[in-house]
């Protein structure tokens, strides 16, 4: 123990000593180049001079610029799509036979676990985060963000809480978390994993980069906007990342103060969620979900709002109803904290509270309804433009109505003690998470990726990922609302039922039509990544400054005209080549 | 903030201290929780050091010795703190805790050990200046 002490000294010491070699080097760099212009000491530097970037991987590590920043939370965030997309094949191949023969319980139990975290704390909230720092500025026609520093700094949480989220599965000789995403007391209280503890510290970490972030949206949308720009005439988009970013800091950092209380109870022999003492594990399913219904909307607020956005311009139209779906995204907002305990309906609570609470959460239905007939009446005899980032908008109305629906049926207090953790659960949300908000995510990566990467994506590819991921969502959840009906338990790694008691031929058949389906719908991820690495690496560069032909309608908005001052400038619009609006550059 | 014009005139676009602000929280909070105490107290040097040059950087200190010396000051009390909820308050017996450090004192003399020593660099950094 002291020599192991020792060694974790020493190494803490080079650690230090190490930052403190680097950090002199790039202070020295940035003395020079900021001062000095021309007469740069260190040469191959030089032609950032002026933009005060460095070159390479230290640009990367060192930048505070809104759109380098956004670029890095979408790079973040598809990697752990990609990771925690390869978890679920795993567990879907897994299911295909009712015995476990592919991986064993534990594994499976850890997949689970880890699969929910990563796509829930470092896919969803990072991609929302990736669109907000990239667009919020251009959209209200800021230089930055509020805070560009602290900006970083949320981004830079991530990766270390990634690290400690899959830490049970990096280190060697430590089981992996096997809690489930809601790491329910008294489960997660005992549970002895050295990797439950790691994920509970990773998690803390993406917890305070999230509020960090919240804040910096909410005084930039707030502080920063142009002349322009007022509560009247603010884009949809900035409106729903403002209420979430509201969400955010309500919700957050209770999940924080819960998640140190569990840490306690695990390893300093507080009794917070103990049995029988003081909150009691039943403590910890408020606690968890005062957070975690909030979070469900911090996770498809935005995505909203980007669908809001969007689909008008594929239509033809203005949005129907512009104020109707901000009100509704407001109402939304606050409602969101008022129905947490819809998920607690069997837990044995008072039935006069889980009255009130079934109350609110068919009420939150109609805000919700409200943005989808918007919807729905803009696309109404509009001039439809079926191009890929529309093809997602309408997959996403379209998936929506289904989890909605689904929902509400769930927030009904007598069939959801049917339903309640059967996989009709798991079909509902994720009609909403990956047939919605993935959706919306997919929509606004196609829409601007002439904006990210100065070029076009390839129409035929993106056209088979839409049809293969709308088929693959559909095959895959569907079955899954139908294993519900059939009452096939969640969260089961096998299921060798009694054939007496549970239709097992029919169940099985379902869980492989399930399997077929999110197959079919890796296979369209493949071709996602393929086309967005192909055609940024290979395609001509794109000089239309309007390459959804939105000017003829009168829906061309301000991202696009601060991309087209980007193209007019005389040297071909290279992205380094100048600050946000142009001005700051052109006093120097 | 966003305001913020450099010497040279132009908009910040760069700064290193965030990653290592970062990686300091990360490192401090593991180091702390897990109870590897030379994590814990290399994190929290790693975070004030990094706190105390950004704050600089954006001229919100006019220099790093007194942010270091007062986060120093706020670990010290914080420790000493965590270590004062195990002192038995009838006899006050400090030595007895601090003499074996279980794990909740062990924390408490990690985070204030990082205090005592940032206390003591800010104060020697300040006066050699
Ligand atoms: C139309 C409004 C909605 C209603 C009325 C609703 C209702 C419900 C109810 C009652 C449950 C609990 C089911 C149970 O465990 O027995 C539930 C679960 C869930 N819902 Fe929804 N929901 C709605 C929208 C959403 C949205 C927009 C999302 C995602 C962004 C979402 C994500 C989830 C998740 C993740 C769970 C499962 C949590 C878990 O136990 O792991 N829901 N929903
Ligand atoms: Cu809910």
């Amino acid at each position: 123990m002291a020599g192991q002490q020792l060694a974790l000294t020493v190494l803490m010491g080079l650690v230090l000593v190490g930052v403190a070699a680097l950090l002199t080097r790039i202070e020295d760099w940035r003395r020079y180049t900021a001062l000095a212009g021309g007469a740069v000491a260190v040469g191959e530097e030089s032609g950032y001079g002026h933009r005060e970037k460095p070159s390479g991987v230290i640009r990367w590590l060192t930048t505070v610029d809104h759109k380098d920043i956004g670029i890095l939370y979408g790079v973040f965030a598809l990697i752990s799509l990609a990771v925690g997309g390869l978890m679920v094949m795993v567990m879907r191949f897994e299911l295909l036979t009712p015995a476990s023969d592919v991986i064993s319980p534990q594994l499976y139990n850890a997949f689970l676990t880890s699969h929910g975290i990563t796509m829930l704390f470092l896919f969803g909230t990072p991609i929302i985060a990736a669109f907000g720092n990239y667009f919020i500025p251009l959209l209200i026609g800021a230089d930055d963000m509020a805070f560009p520093r602290i900006n970083a700094i949320a981004f830079w949480l991530l990766p270390p809480g990634a690290l400690l989220i899959w830490g049970g599965f990096l280190i060697p000789g430590i089981a992996p978390s096997q809690t489930s995403w809601t790491m329910y007391t008294p489960l997660s209280v005992e549970q002895a994993h050295l990797g439950a503890d790691l994920m509970l510290l990773g998690l803390h970490l993406t917890g305070v980069s999230a509020t960090m972030g919240a804040i910096n949206f909410i005084v930039t949308i707030f502080t920063e906007r142009g002349e322009d720009v007022n509560w009247a005439n603010l884009d949809i988009f900035s409106w729903t990342m403002l209420t979430q970013s509201g969400i955010i800091l309500f919700a957050f950092p209770l999940l924080g103060s819960a998640i140190v209380m569990l840490l306690l109870d695990r390893n300093l022999g507080t009794l917070f969620y103990a049995v029988g003492e003081g909150g009691g594990t039943i403590l910890w399913q408020h606690l968890f979900w005062f957070f975690g219904h909030p979070e469900v909307y911090i996770l498809v607020l935005p995505p909203m709002g980007l669908v809001s956005y969007i689909l008008p311009r594929f239509a033809g139209r203005k949005l129907f109803g512009f104020k109707f779906v901000v009100y509704s995204t407001l109402a939304i907002g606050v409602l969101s904290f008022g129905v947490w305990a819809h998920h607690m309906f069997s837990t044995g609570i008072d039935p006069r509270l889980r009255a009130s609470f079934m109350a609110v959460s068919l009420a939150i239905a109609v805000p919700s309804a409200v943005k989808t007939f918007n919807w729905i009446t803009t696309m109404w005899n509009g001039r439809i433009k079926l191009a890929a980032p529309m093809l997602f908008c309408i997959g996403f109305v379209s998936n929506f109505i289904i989890g909605g629906v689904t929902g509400v049926f769930l927030a009904s207090i007598p069939v959801d003690l049917v339903l309640h953790d059967t996989y009709y659960v798991v079909g509902h949300f994720h009609y909403i998470i990956m047939g919605a908000i993935a959706f919306a995510v997919f929509a606004g990566i196609y829409y601007w990726f002439p904006i990210f990467t100065g070029k076009m994506y390839q129409r035929t590819l993106a056209k088979w990922h839409f049809w293969l991921s709308m088929i693959g969502t559909n095959v895959t959840f569907f079955a899954m609302l139908l294993l519900g009906y059939m009452e096939m338990p969640r969260r089961y790694a096998s299921y060798e039922f009694d054939p007496a008691v549970a239709p097992l031929d029919a169940i099985t058949l379902l869980h492989q039509a399930a399997t077929v389906g999110a197959v079919i719908l890796l296979i369209g991820q493949i071709i996602f990544v393929w086309n967005v690495v192909q055609s940024w690496l290979e395609a001509p560069t794109l000089t239309d400054e309007d390459p959804w032909d939105l000017k003829n309608d009168g829906l061309f908005t301000r991202e696009f005209g601060w991309n087209a001052d980007r193209l007019a400038l005389p040297d071909g619009g290279e992205e380094e080549a100048m600050a946000d609006g142009g001005e700051a550059e052109a006093d120097q | 903030m966003s305001e913020q014009v450099d010497a040279a005139g132009g908009y910040r676009r760069a700064s290193p201290w965030p990653v290592f602000v970062a990686l300091g929280f990360a490192l401090s909070e593991l180091g702390i929780f897990v109870g590897l105490y030379p994590v814990a107290v290399g994190g929290l040097l790693l975070l004030a050091g990094s706190v105390a040059g950004i704050l600089r950087e954006s001229d919100y200190a006019t220099d790093v010795w007194r942010p270091l010396a007062g986060l120093g000051v706020a670990f010290a009390v914080l420790g000493i703190a965590v270590v004062g909820t195990q002192v038995d308050p009838t006899t006050l017996d400090v030595l007895a805790v601090v003499s074996d450090p279980g794990g909740i004192v062990g924390r408490g003399l990690a985070i204030a050990g990082a205090g005592v020593i940032l206390l003591v660099v800010g104060l020697v950094g300040y006066l050699l200046e």
